[in-house]
């Protein structure tokens, strides 16, 4: 046990490998928030008028709103008036018209982050609208998409080019009256992206967003929405990493998916932001609201999630299951150590005949680390024959961390079948002896362990990200095991 | 939804009807004790959907109504025929309690073996009221929502068992509580204490039932002590008619190696709720806790099991089973803790549910909060309707739908009926099961399988 209280200790002590910062001229708000606030947001992205009213409603909805309290984590109150809302990097002129006019700080950031745009076109034929503090300032790969008549790009151009599309969906999956975060998310929303795939069309290349926040307090507050019309299919990927900063930073994200008849969306997100130091202060608190709507028949929604990063998360990436058939799935790798706390899970709703959900969920905690599953399953009365699996396993590295489970199962028809198991344990000794006595070291066995018990979640995701995965795992519990 | 205001008018009006009266006066403790409770009316939440363990329990038609307080007299109530009440074919030492008043103790109580306390708790406020407050005082702070503040700021009488070391007892103990008659529904609020002192051992068969069809609140609390070594088996059976509302709290503290085997049967009454706090105190304890509900038409079903592991190597068995067979919910909620420290634990909880009927509903969250790490824990949950395989097994072979559901209900119930070591309860449970499953189950329900 000591060997492991040495590693854990060594563990914390570790310095967070993307802690720096780039230095570059932004267009920063003061902090504060108020109408005037919203009012400057939205005229520096020379929003049209509707969506101006829509920031301000939800606005003056949230102001009667309370931070939500149930989750089970801890954090000192938010001072909202402190956080700055809006931060762009500079323009010069009108904006960059290529990658070559954009910043090259910027640039060299991303190499840094080991997000080579340039490479990546030509490597990963990953399409990548990178997101840079609060503005988008590069999209790759837009003619091959034009072409396929998928539209990609960031939310704000959205706004500018396809307002009837963003208007028609905009809030539609996540109203502004959801949560406090939502609420928040849909008044100062600064940018995010946008995808939409016309009927019957297969997205050529998976697209893929990498967010960074980069300014001291300001919040990122993203906004993403994907439409999936009839019959067609997109894999899209989110990764995130921030550099090092004292000052907590609060990260309200909203995103959104609509599949209509026979779509399929399937989100992948490896989440890796800085998680705090030690006494996990001046980690970023990720309060996210994911949902998806399964609107027509057969659609089919799937969330999978590596969550290592972040002092704080709360994340229940949902779907709602209207249609008749339609499926939802959620594979979820959340990993906590240090101080980090993470409140994760989510939401099944069933509501059509035959509709069928899996949820698969594995926590790791290490050192100080709390991390909760919570989730719900509702079977309504019109969820003819639907069908839910759950499997919710924790692993518990040390014996001063924490694994909850919170499941809320709901059943109104006697059709719908309801499962849910959940187990807890540590790495059995005996596992660890069986390896070790077939010449393993005590960390690579460790190390062999977790990836089995994270395998199924993994097979889930995309190849490149399957690979980073699975190497951010093993960088974050090394040494915390043993 | 209800509001503060509606809360605690509800309760300041049935703290006044009744301040008068009540035992135990100049008994300092006691006094405090029902003073602190009556005095955190204020700070008492408010038990709507926002608190986590009322979630799906809405006690708004139970505060609309005004009860009276019972148990100012049990006047003319001694000669009372109770034998049609007790548990057939059981021999038992018995204690009844009619509205929550313990009746003077009936013959079969008198040859308790030497070491055994049964009786009625005002009797002993009045005899030996040392010996209570050593046990009352540990309850405190624990007045933490509004009925357990009711009962504590109004105990008045209850049963009470104190078993002394190493008495372990030759037969059985059946606790009966009724309710009789009033005009205007009455409030029976039973204060039990049960102490095991070290190396006893008990079964004890408690028993709810309405004596006939008048309404009441039962708002039972009940508190059980295990010293180390001690061993409890204890049934719970709960029936009281359609027009009763019934709550048991219950605190189970164990000490080291001790053992509390509980089965809770629970069938009656419009809203019938269990809030079960075990607290595994010292290593070695053991905790078992099984159940078995069934929800018939307009019938609230609300099970809450809080299992904390305190201590190192305890083990904890938590096991429900529902039976909906009418258009109720069934509310399962069970938790179990694991502190830090809490090393070598063994927990599992698991809640299975079939539903016979379109409109019942089930509401189950098995929750685990462990923060340590050399521990097994599960949870295991299950709801859905009876396999339409099977139906079609016995219908094939000329059972008729209805018998043939009734049996599997029956056979789903197994698990839990055929644990009951007490042969006169297990045989009761059967009939009991079988009348309301066999009457009641909604064959027209079902039509949209293929039998």
């Amino acid at each position: 046990m000591n060997a492991t209280e040495n590693r854990v200790t060594k563990l914390v002590q570790k310095e967070y490998e993307h802690g720096f910062t780039t230095e570059l001229e932004t267009d920063t708000l003061p902090p504060g928030l108020s109408e005037e606030t919203i009012r400057q947001i939205s005229a520096r992205k020379n929003e049209p008028e509707w969506l101006l009213e829509a920031r301000l409603k939800a606005y003056r909805h949230w102001l009667n709103m309370s931070d939500p309290e149930w989750a089970h984590v801890k954090h000192p109150p938010i001072d909202y008036q402190a956080i700055s809302y809006y931060s762009a990097p500079k323009k010069r002129g009108k904006g960059p018209k290529s990658l070559d006019e954009v910043d090259p700080a910027l640039i060299a950031a991303y190499h840094k982050l080991g997000i080579p745009l340039q490479e990546q076109k030509a490597l990963a034929g990953v399409a990548v609208d990178a997101v840079f503090d609060s503005v988008s300032i590069a999209t790759t790969f837009r003619e091959p998409l034009a072409k396929a008549g998928v539209i990609f790009c960031s939310f704000s151009e959205a706004v500018q080019d396809h307002p009837d599309l963003v208007r028609s969906y905009f809030g539609s999956v996540v109203p502004y009256t959801d949560n406090y975060y939502a609420c928040l998310n849909a008044a100062v929303f600064s940018d995010g992206t946008f995808v939409y795939i016309p009927k019957g069309v297969r997205c050529p290349m998976e697209l893929s967003t990498y967010f960074r926040i980069n300014e001291a307090n300001t919040g990122q507050f993203e906004r993403t929405l994907i439409v999936a019309e009839a019959g067609s299919y997109v894999s899209y990927l989110e990764g995130c990493t921030a550099p090092k900063r004292d000052d907590n930073q609060l990260h309200a994200a909203v995103v959104e998916l609509v599949a209509l008849a026979d779509a399929r969306i399937k989100y992948s997100t490896v989440q890796n932001w800085y998680p705090g130091d030690a006494e996990g202060r001046g980690g970023i608190y990720n309060f996210v609201t994911k949902r998806g709507d399964c609107r027509g028949d057969r659609s089919h929604i799937s969330w999978t999630q590596v969550e290592t990063g972040s002092a704080i998360t709360w994340k229940y990436p949902s779907c709602i299951l209207r249609g008749d058939g339609a499926r939802g799935e959620f594979y979820s790798v959340a990993v906590t150590r240090g101080s980090q706390q993470a409140d994760t899970g989510t939401k099944m709703i069933h509501m059509g005949r035959n509709t069928k959900s899996t949820i698969v969920s594995k926590g790791i905690s290490a050192g100080l680390g709390q991390n909760t599953y919570r989730g719900l399953v509702r079977m309504t009365p019109k969820a003819e024959n639907a069908r839910n699996h759950t499997q919710c396993d924790s692993l518990l590295i040390g014996d001063k961390c924490g694994a909850h489970t919170f499941p809320y199962i709901e059943v109104k028809n006697p059709s719908a079948k309801v499962e849910h198991e959940a187990t807890t344990s540590r790495i059995g000794d005996d596992q660890l002896f069986y390896c070790r006595q077939r010449g393993l070291s005590e960390e690579n066995a460790v190390s062999m362990i977790v990836n089995g018990f994270c395998k199924e979640v993994f097979r889930e995701l995309p190849m490149e990200f399957a690979v980073e995965a699975q190497k951010l795992l093993d960088l974050t519990l090394e040494g915390a095991v043993g | 939804m209800i509001t503060a205001a509606q809360q605690s008018d509800w309760l300041l009006h049935h703290l006044s009807q009744s301040a008068g009266n009540l035992p135990g006066r100049g008994l300092a403790w006691l006094e405090n004790l029902r003073r602190e409770a009556a005095r955190s009316v204020a700070q008492l939440p408010v038990l709507n959907r926002k608190q986590e363990s009322w979630r799906y329990t809405s006690i708004d038609s139970l505060l609309q109504q005004r009860f009276i307080t019972a148990g100012a007299d049990i006047g003319g109530l001694e000669n009372l025929d109770i034998s049609r009440w007790m548990l057939p074919g059981l021999d038992a030492y018995r204690l009844v309690l009619v509205n929550g008043r313990c009746l003077p103790s009936p013959a079969s109580s008198a040859d308790l073996p030497e070491g055994v306390v049964l009786g009625s708790l005002r009797t002993a406020l009045a005899t030996d009221p040392d010996r209570l407050s050593a046990w009352f005082v540990r309850n405190s702070g624990r007045s933490d929502n509004l009925f357990t503040a009711l009962n504590s700021a109004l105990i008045n009488d209850g049963a009470l068992l104190h078993v002394g070391t190493d008495v372990v007892l030759d037969k059985p103990i059946e606790i009966l509580h009724l309710h009789l008659g009033h005009e205007r529904p009455l409030l029976v609020q039973p204060r039990n204490l049960l102490v095991l002192e070290p190396g006893s051992g008990v079964t004890l068969v408690e028993r709810a039932i309405g004596a006939d069809s008048s309404a009441a609140f039962h708002n039972h609390l009940t508190e059980i002590y295990l010293s180390a070594g001690a061993s409890l088996d204890h049934y719970r059976l709960q029936d009281e008619n359609q027009r009763s509302h019934h709550l048991c709290t219950l605190f189970l503290s164990q000490q080291e190696q001790s053992r509390y085997r509980g089965t809770h049967l629970s069938f009656g009454g419009v809203w019938a709720r269990t809030d079960c706090h075990a607290l595994l105190q010292q290593p070695g304890g053991e905790c078992e806790i099984n159940g078995l509900y069934t929800v018939g038409d307009e019938q609230l079903k609300d099970i809450h099991l809080r299992v904390h592991h305190a201590a190192p190597r305890c083990t904890s068995r938590e096991r429900f089973k529902g039976i909906l067979h009418g258009e109720g919910r069934a509310v399962f909620d069970g938790h179990i803790i694991v502190d830090r420290g809490a090393q070598g634990s063994d927990a599992q909880l698991r809640n299975d549910n079939l539903m016979l009927t379109r409109s019942a509903e089930v509401d189950t969250k098995p929750q685990l909060e462990i923060y340590a790490d050399d521990v097994k824990c599960s949870h295991g949950t299950t709801v859905g309707e009876v396999d339409p395989a099977q139906l079609f097994y016995l219908r094939s072979r000329g059972i008729d739908k209805a018998q043939a559901l009734s049996m599997l209900s029956l056979g789903f119930a197994a698990e839990i009926s055929n644990g009951i070591r007490l042969n006169a309860l297990r045989s009761y449970l059967a009939q009991r099961l079988a009348r309301k499953l066999g009457g009641q189950t909604d064959a027209s329900g079902m039509d949209s399988g293929n039998v």
